[in-house]
């Protein structure tokens, strides 16, 4: 007896408010984030200033207006925007397939496929490029003189980030498991890939697909060595003769990176969170959930006709971990009816 | 001596005939399943050893055995999701070894939860109506049966990470059956499960699978799992059927030592082998098991019983000497000491355990006839 009354008395007096709110919870926390924004925000609001300030100290859009007005600049936006969009769709077609085939059937061969994902990191860039080049110089018209090349060579260059994006997704899912299920199911590797496993690498796709479009997006080394005329290519060239252009060109290229993949972020993961709520809604609104779902199978099969995931596939959440936050635990009474 | 679980063998023997007549009602309408010489090795370790199973339709069987016995494999081989090095396996007299596990028309349920995250439990259950292109209303009618057999149609709606361990695989469970499988695969559907989930989702099983009269293979390491569920109990080890039968038959007459330890509590007591069919054991003369092989008179054996077998009675003169008990309802588990390395372990009737305080001076008496009796291993 006098243990039971001693352990509780303990466990409260561990978890003393404030103190523990202190040394793990929110003041050091909001201190690392703000400190962290500011070294972020500050050179973005010194940049922004300095492509503002007009003569005098006043505040000035010429530069903006001249931006808006240069044509090339915007040529070699599009041309970024179209190879990174076309390096990312490369990435996650050699990517996915080979992160779970690996985890699958060779995991021992894991950790090799992790070492080799790191070589763009320390091989020398030119080297890479230059290998890149050679491999792909017997398609003169399709690929070597065509952005394809430099979608290419970014595949390899965000390799390091992309492949970790999706390996991590792969391993946090119980594969073998979600495969033989299937399979029992009567499910061909074809419906197995669109039906289950993508859906639940929903996450790790959009991550992958992230991460390549930003690199590929603000490189300029190799797009410049290769003379190609890229954002970065126009940026440089803007910036030797008009500096406060320049200044305005990179700020708006970060907000415009950044609405990117904030709209990016907001598509992957409105369906999850419309699937949430639709799970959490009470009874009531069955008849609604009847309609769309009624919806969903139809551009299902419309889908499946076409050879495509299917709405299913398409509005599916996340795994479940990063679902957590959003819904509660099971409820006790509802364990064994 | 072996302390592997509680069962008694009443509860067996309950379950064997509740198990029967049920089958009886449901008219056995499942396929006749045939695992033939199966061999599977993994390097130099035989996973499977020549291992033939028989299932008849409509039949639940339950693979017991400790873990790396082949059991899982055994299951796996049959679903086709691994390749036998030799063998067969037939389903419905038809031979399907080299069949893909998608064409096997078979259902199944995993140690591991395996729901499909992204799909409710509704889709969970469709899938493999919508894998044969069924028609989307009979799939959410289908789907909403199995899932009202199962006692989850309120949480249709909800995901995977939104259900109990219990509910999870009670949708598993649901999805294996949608499909209207030949073959019922449970691959230690329970162990997951906190032990009141787990008796309850037993029972449950049992109750659906002889509803649907499918045949119906049950892999776990539970004996208590195995004997209070099944038609039919093999214990598998090495790679090996060790023997199959009744739940009452494994339990009461084993068919080797192994099957005898594993299964239940033993006392594996030194004894000699006396004339007459009879073997000497702690001063008493018991009968040889039914059919057990003549011994040679004088000829050193180990006597192996089960603790309800062992009788206890306060004796000042007596041998044991009582060394712990354990309280289990009914019945009492009590520990005694026969001196030297000897002990023995005796389920007595809690009233009488009840005057068998730690310290007290028992005289030991076996009774009936030994589970079995083997040659002195040379451990002794």
């Amino acid at each position: 007896m006098a243990a039971l009354t001693l352990t509780p008395g303990a466990a409260v007096r561990r978890r003393s408010p404030s103190a523990s709110a202190f040394r793990f919870g929110f003041a050091p926390r909001t201190i690392i984030l703000v400190l962290t924004g500011l070294y972020f925000l500050i050179p973005l609001a010194a940049s922004a200033r300095y492509a503002l300030e007009g003569s005098g100290g006043s505040i000035s859009f010429s530069s903006i207006d001249q931006l808006f007005h240069d044509g090339t600049l915007w040529s070699g936006l599009v041309t970024s925007l179209e190879i990174a969009a076309g390096a990312a769709v490369i990435t996650l077609l050699l990517l996915v397939p080979t992160s779970i085939w690996i985890n699958l059937r060779m995991p021992a061969f894991r950790r090799t496929m992790e070492g080799l994902t790191l070589l763009p990191l320390v091989v020398p860039t030119v080297v890479l490029v230059l290998g890149i080049f050679g491999a792909f110089r017997s398609f003169p018209n399709l690929i070597v003189g065509t952005p394809v090349i430099l979608a290419l060579e970014y595949v390899v260059l965000a390799l390091p980030f992309s492949y970790r994006a999706i390996d991590s997704g792969v391993q946090a899912l119980d594969l073998h498991t979600l495969v033989d299920a299937g399979k029992s199911l009567g499910s061909g590797w074809t419906q197995l890939f669109w039906r289950v496993l993508l859906p639940n690498l929903r996450t790790a796709i959009l991550s992958a697909a992230f991460l390549t479009v930003a690199y590929s997006i603000g490189e300029f080394a190799v797009a410049n060595l290769l003379t190609f005329n890229t954002f970065p290519t126009r940026l440089y060239e803007v910036g030797t003769e008009y500096a406060g252009e320049a200044t305005a060109v990179s700020v708006f290229a970060l907000v415009l990176t950044w609405g990117l993949l904030l709209v990016m972020s907001f598509v992957g993961g409105r369906k999850r969170r419309q699937h949430a709520a639709t799970a959490a809604l009470p009874a009531t609104t069955e008849l609604a959930g009847s309609v769309s779902e009624d919806l969903a199978a139809e551009v299902d099969e419309l889908a499946g006709a076409v050879g495509l995931g299917g709405a299913g596939a398409a509005s599916a959440p996340a795994p479940h971990d990063e679902e957590q936050g959003m819904t509660d635990d099971p409820a006790p009474d509802d364990e064994e009816n | 001596m072996s302390e592997l679980g509680t069962v008694s063998p009443p509860a067996a023997i309950m379950s064997l005939a509740g198990g029967v007549a049920g089958l009886a009602a449901a008219g056995r309408s499942g396929v006749r399943v045939e695992l033939v010489d199966c061999e599977r090795r993994y390097g130099t370790v035989a996973a499977l050893d020549r291992l033939s199973l028989t299932m008849e339709p409509g039949e639940l069987i339950a693979l017991l055995g400790p873990s790396g016995c082949g059991k899982t494999t055994a299951l796996r081989a049959l679903a086709g999701l691994e390749q036998l090095d030799a063998g067969s396996v037939r389903i419905d007299d038809v031979e399907v070894t080299n069949l893909p596990t998608s064409k096997r028309q078979l259902g199944m349920v995993f140690q591991a939860y395996s729901l499909f995250p992204n799909m409710t439990a509704l889709d969970n259950v469709a899938f493999g109506l919508r894998i044969r292109k069924a028609a989307s209303s009979h799939r959410r009618s289908r789907a909403g049966e199995l899932l009202e057999l199962v006692g989850l149609s309120p949480q249709a709606d909800r995901f995977p990470h939104q259900l109990s361990g219990g509910q999870q695989q009670r949708v598993a469970l649901a999805r294996a059956l949608a499909v209207s499988p030949r073959v019922l695969l449970l691959d230690e559907p329970l162990s997951a499960l906190d032990a009141k989930v787990r008796a309850q989702l037993r029972d449950e099983i049992r109750r659906i699978q002889l509803e649907v009269g499918i045949t119906t293979l049950f892999v776990t390491h539970d004996q208590e799992e195995a004997l209070s569920i099944a038609d039919r109990v093999g214990v598998m080890s090495a790679g090996r059927l060790q023997q199959l039968g009744v739940p009452a038959e494994i339990y009461e007459q084993p068919a080797n030592v192994f099957v005898a330890e594993f299964v239940g509590s033993v006392n594996r007591l030194p004894g000699t082998a006396a004339a007459g069919r009879s073997v000497d054991v702690l001063g008493t003369r018991l009968p040889l098991p039914p059919g057990h092989e003549i011994l040679a008179p004088g000829a050193d054996v180990d006597v192996l019983l089960r603790p309800e077998a062992v009788r206890l009675r306060p004796d000042s003169a007596g041998l044991g000497l009582v060394t712990s008990r354990s309280f289990l309802g009914s019945v009492m588990r009590v520990n005694v000491a026969l001196g030297g390395q000897l002990a023995v372990v005796a389920a007595v009737p809690a009233i009488e355990g009840a005057m068998l305080g730690v310290g007290t001076t028992v005289a030991v008496e076996p009774v009936g006839a030994p589970l079995f009796v083997a040659e002195r291993s040379a451990a002794r």
